[in-house]
């Protein structure tokens, strides 16, 4: 006999349970604390601050051990708490030409004012595992400290007038898409909004899209750096500017190759990318988009992927579409029958129809 | 409660914003209001769009009912009621007519509704045309002209190849006889309950960021032609619960060898069907 | 001295909101709105409890008559922004409508996106449900009779031009004697 099925509610604190056990694991390791998580995967950290929109080491830490380890779960923990937090005020723009650098590196000049500087990367690891802990080799001081100015190479070629200039003053003030809906055609600060939100392989593979011909972007690494930044508030009622803290970022700025158009002279042009912490991969990929994405600006045949900002903004977010991909495992019973009883007429036309035609194979009728 | 949240999760400037856009909603039947949709707690497609809505309306004497397919108990249903319990601590149930606000997925409650009460649908997909037109920018002109050819050219191809229209649930419909409106993913079955229905029904989508309304005693059109009228599905069954002729049936697989049974959707309606033979 | 906004933010904007809803849903209906916050003159309290349920910092609102206490109260309580041109209001606050400007003034929104238009808080002498003209249109049942006092001459005439360009329009809030009706851009008035 059908018994309707009942019990949702039970069904549902006995999952929790599992997945609490599943998520600590064997009881007899001692479970990991968040400034283990904070300092050992901080690229995982910086990854879930950047696409979860909130720089807080803290929080991302607690997201990715409550993840248990899945990144987009942990971005989606981040998103929905910071949902709810109020706004107190927006910060001036920050100024990554004073970025206390760590890392810089350019590909387009040999040596740069201030030098090329490796940094903490992975570059030059050679990717053997390493299976016998590594003694930790204290690191040795440097001839001489790195420069407190280092220009950043885009201006170097923009003293030249080479390459485009962008006056920062011109731009509108931008549209908050946490808070505001996108709509097409969205503006470049929108886009680079997206983007940075952006889910961080979804980028990767559009990004490398456009290095396969899915989009013209000739593209150079002008300048990719890294270091801290300082964070300057300027409240209504003080009526001046006030350091609230430092953050790392990671800029990317690609220059790109073009010939002029749209009343444009011929000039290199250029692609931008931000991240929050050491996100490198991200902040280049979401460089190599954004210029592509700019291909109306530019009057540049739009034919890529890449190039289509309805496709590409409308499908970046992990949060979305992870959720969207995923809700296929809710019941769908109702439109399910639907189809089902529509199916069924179908087929029962179409054997009915087959028969009325002698020598059809479909009509069975011979069989 | 939990106390580190608002009334309702969602901070009033969240509110405020999506009692704005739903004011508008209402006040242009039909058409999809853009909004700042927030990430909420649940994932996208999961119906984070009505409970968005849900949430700004919400008050402390709100009687709450979800269902999901018809259903009060279904996994996804228990969900969402178990999260308005816990951040606005209001009152739930699982009848339809002690409800004031019902959040709903796939399935308008077979009980009539009353003036009184508010219905909310989840939305996945609120652009009735993105099937045939993926680029948003292109929907908006078509609604900005009311050119709905595309949608018409589709339904008579139905007809052209199978005879009549082949669309069973989502079957658009066309609001106050200007809006192109996705009904949201409910069997047609229900689309004659739109139709000048004494509630006011909300719909929200979230993960689009789109809302929109169909006010109460609102013309609801389901699209069709002259000579091929909008039909409604029918079963050869009844329910082999409470005997209902006139209900949406679920088909349920019985046992290893296929054997089907028909049972109400409603879950509600069918229990309250029940109770009454019984009485 | 400041007066007071709302005593319980959260559940009086709550259930001001759920009046102004279901007023929207089913026009040319007064509807009682259950709390009336002070409010500074000219500006009614009927109208203030709907201010304070909808606009903030991220909103524009036009005040037919510039009036330093009340930018005050209601940049103090709401955060709001003042709008210089009635063009560029989200909400307009009509405290004399005999010489309110032409509702084509406002903005009525744009084909793609006809939400992008004004709200107009108007206050009004009063309502009368036993007389006067019946409207029709998506929310009500057959026909609302309903007369509202204190418009100027030509406001229906006015109104009935704007509704050549649905689903552009404007949508209406009057206020009187604690309660408000709500006219949407879709309310007809009919004739005779």
């Amino acid at each position: 006999m059908y018994v309707a099925v009942k019990g949702g509610e039970q069904a549902i604190a006995r999952s929790l349970e599992l997945l609490a056990e599943a998520r600590r694991g064997d009881r007899a390791v001692p479970e990991l604390e968040l400034a283990q998580i904070r300092e050992q995967l901080r690229l995982g950290v910086a990854r879930v601050m950047q696409e979860g929109s909130l720089y807080d080491e803290e929080l991302a830490a607690l997201a990715i051990r409550q993840a248990a380890g899945d990144m987009l779960e942990a971005i989606f923990l981040l998103r929905a708490y910071r949902t709810t937090l109020p706004r107190f005020g927006y910060t001036r723009p920050l100024n990554t030409a004073a970025m206390r650098v760590r890392r810089r590196v350019s590909g387009t000049f040999k040596d740069i004012p201030g030098g090329q500087v490796l940094g903490p990367t992975y570059d030059y690891t050679q990717r053997l595992l390493e299976f016998d802990t590594v003694p930790i080799t204290e690191v040795q001081p440097a001839d001489a400290a790195l420069p407190a100015h280092m220009p950043r190479v885009l201006d170097l070629l923009d003293a030249e007038a080479l390459i485009e200039r962008i006056d920062p003053g011109s731009d509108p003030e931008p549209m908050d898409l946490t808070r505001e809906p996108l709509t097409f055609p969205a503006d470049r600060a929108t886009r680079l909004q997206n983007l940075a939100r952006g889910d961080e392989g979804f980028l990767l593979g559009m990004a490398y899209s456009t290095q396969r011909g899915y989009a013209e972007n000739h593209p150079f690494a002008g300048e990719i750096r890294m270091g801290e930044v300082d964070v300057v508030i300027c409240p209504d009622e003080l009526g001046f500017p006030i350091e609230i803290g430092s953050i790392t970022l990671t800029e990317c700025q690609m220059i790109n190759q073009f010939h002029g158009g749209n009343g444009t002279p011929p000039q290199f042009t250029r692609g931008y990318g931000l991240s929050m912490g050491e996100g490198e991969r991200k902040a280049m990929s979401m460089a190599l988009v954004d210029r592509a994405l700019r291909c109306d600006e530019l009057a540049e045949a739009s034919h890529a992927p890449a190039q289509n900002q309805e496709f590409v903004l409308s499908h970046s977010d992990s949060v979305e579409a992870s959720g969207f991909v995923q809700h296929l495992k809710l019941p769908h019973y109702v439109d399910f029958q639907a189809e089902l009883s529509l199916l069924r007429t179908l087929a029962a036309q179409y054997a009915a129809d087959a028969d009325e035609q002698p020598g059809s194979i479909a009509g069975g009728a011979q069989a | 409660m939990t106390p580190r949240y608002n009334f309702a999760f969602l901070d009033e400037d969240t509110k405020r914003m999506l009692r704005r856009a739903l004011l508008k909603a209402v006040a242009i039947p039909g058409y999809q209001v853009p909004f700042g949709s927030r990430e909420m707690p649940l994932p996208y497609g999961w119906g984070t769009g009505g409970i968005q809505v849900t949430a700004a309306l919400l008050g402390p004497d709100d009687v709450l009912k979800v269902i999901d397919q018809g259903a009060d108990d279904t996994t996804n249903a228990v969900n969402i009621r178990r999260f308005f319990s816990r951040v606005a601590g209001i009152a739930t149930t699982e009848h339809t007519t002690d409800a004031t606000l019902i959040q709903t997925r796939h399935r308008i409650p077979e009980t009539s509704l009353r003036e009184d009460q508010i219905l909310i649908f989840q939305v996945p997909e609120p652009e009735p045309l993105r099937t045939l037109e993926p680029r948003e920018a292109e929907t908006r002109t078509l609604h900005a002209l009311a050119d709905y050819g595309l949608m018409h050219v589709k339904l008579y191809e139905d007809i052209a190849q199978y005879g009549h229209i082949a669309t069973s649930y989502d079957y658009p419909v066309l609001v106050d006889g200007r809006f192109l409106t996705s009904p949201s993913p409910i069997p047609k079955f229900d689309n004659p309950k739109l139709d000048r229905s004494p509630a006011l029904m909300l719909f929200g989508a979230g993960r689009e960021k789109r809302l929109y309304a169909i006010p109460p005693y609102t013309s609801v059109e389901s699209l069709a032609f002259d000579d091929h009228p909008f039909e409604l599905q029918r079963w050869d069954h009844q329910c082999a619960l409470c005997g209902s002729g006139d209900s949406y049936l679920d088909e349920v697989v019985v046992d290893d060898h296929g054997a089907r049974m028909f049972v109400c959707s409603d879950t509600d309606y069918c229990s309250g069907r029940r109770v009454e033979a019984q009485a | 001295m400041m007066l007071a906004a709302f005593a319980d933010p959260v559940f009086d904007s709550q259930r001001t909101f759920r009046e102004l809803l279901q007023a929207m849903a089913r026009p040319a209906v007064p509807r009682r709105l259950p709390v009336l916050p002070p409010s500074p003159a000219p500006v009614m309290p009927e109208a203030m409890a709907i201010v304070l349920t909808l606009c903030d910092a991220t909103t524009t609102l036009w005040l037919q008559q510039p009036n330093a206490e009340v930018a005050e109260h209601l940049r103090f309580h709401a955060g709001l922004r003042l709008a210089d041109q009635v063009q560029q209001a989200d909400f307009a606050l009509i405290d004399d409508p005999t010489s309110m400007p032409a509702l084509e003034g406002f903005a009525r929104g744009d084909l793609r996106y006809p939400d992008r238009s004004a709200s107009l808080i108007v206050q009004v002498e009063g309502f009368r449900t036993d007389r006067g003209p019946r409207f029709a249109g998506p929310g009500i049942r057959h026909t609302e009779m309903l007369a509202i006092e204190g418009l100027q001459d030509g406001f229906w005439r006015q109104r009935a031009a704007l509704s050549a360009q649905l689903p552009l329009g404007v949508d209406l809030y009057f206020v009187a004697a604690q309660h408000v009706v709500a006219m949407p851009r879709t309310t007809r008035l009919l004739e005779g």
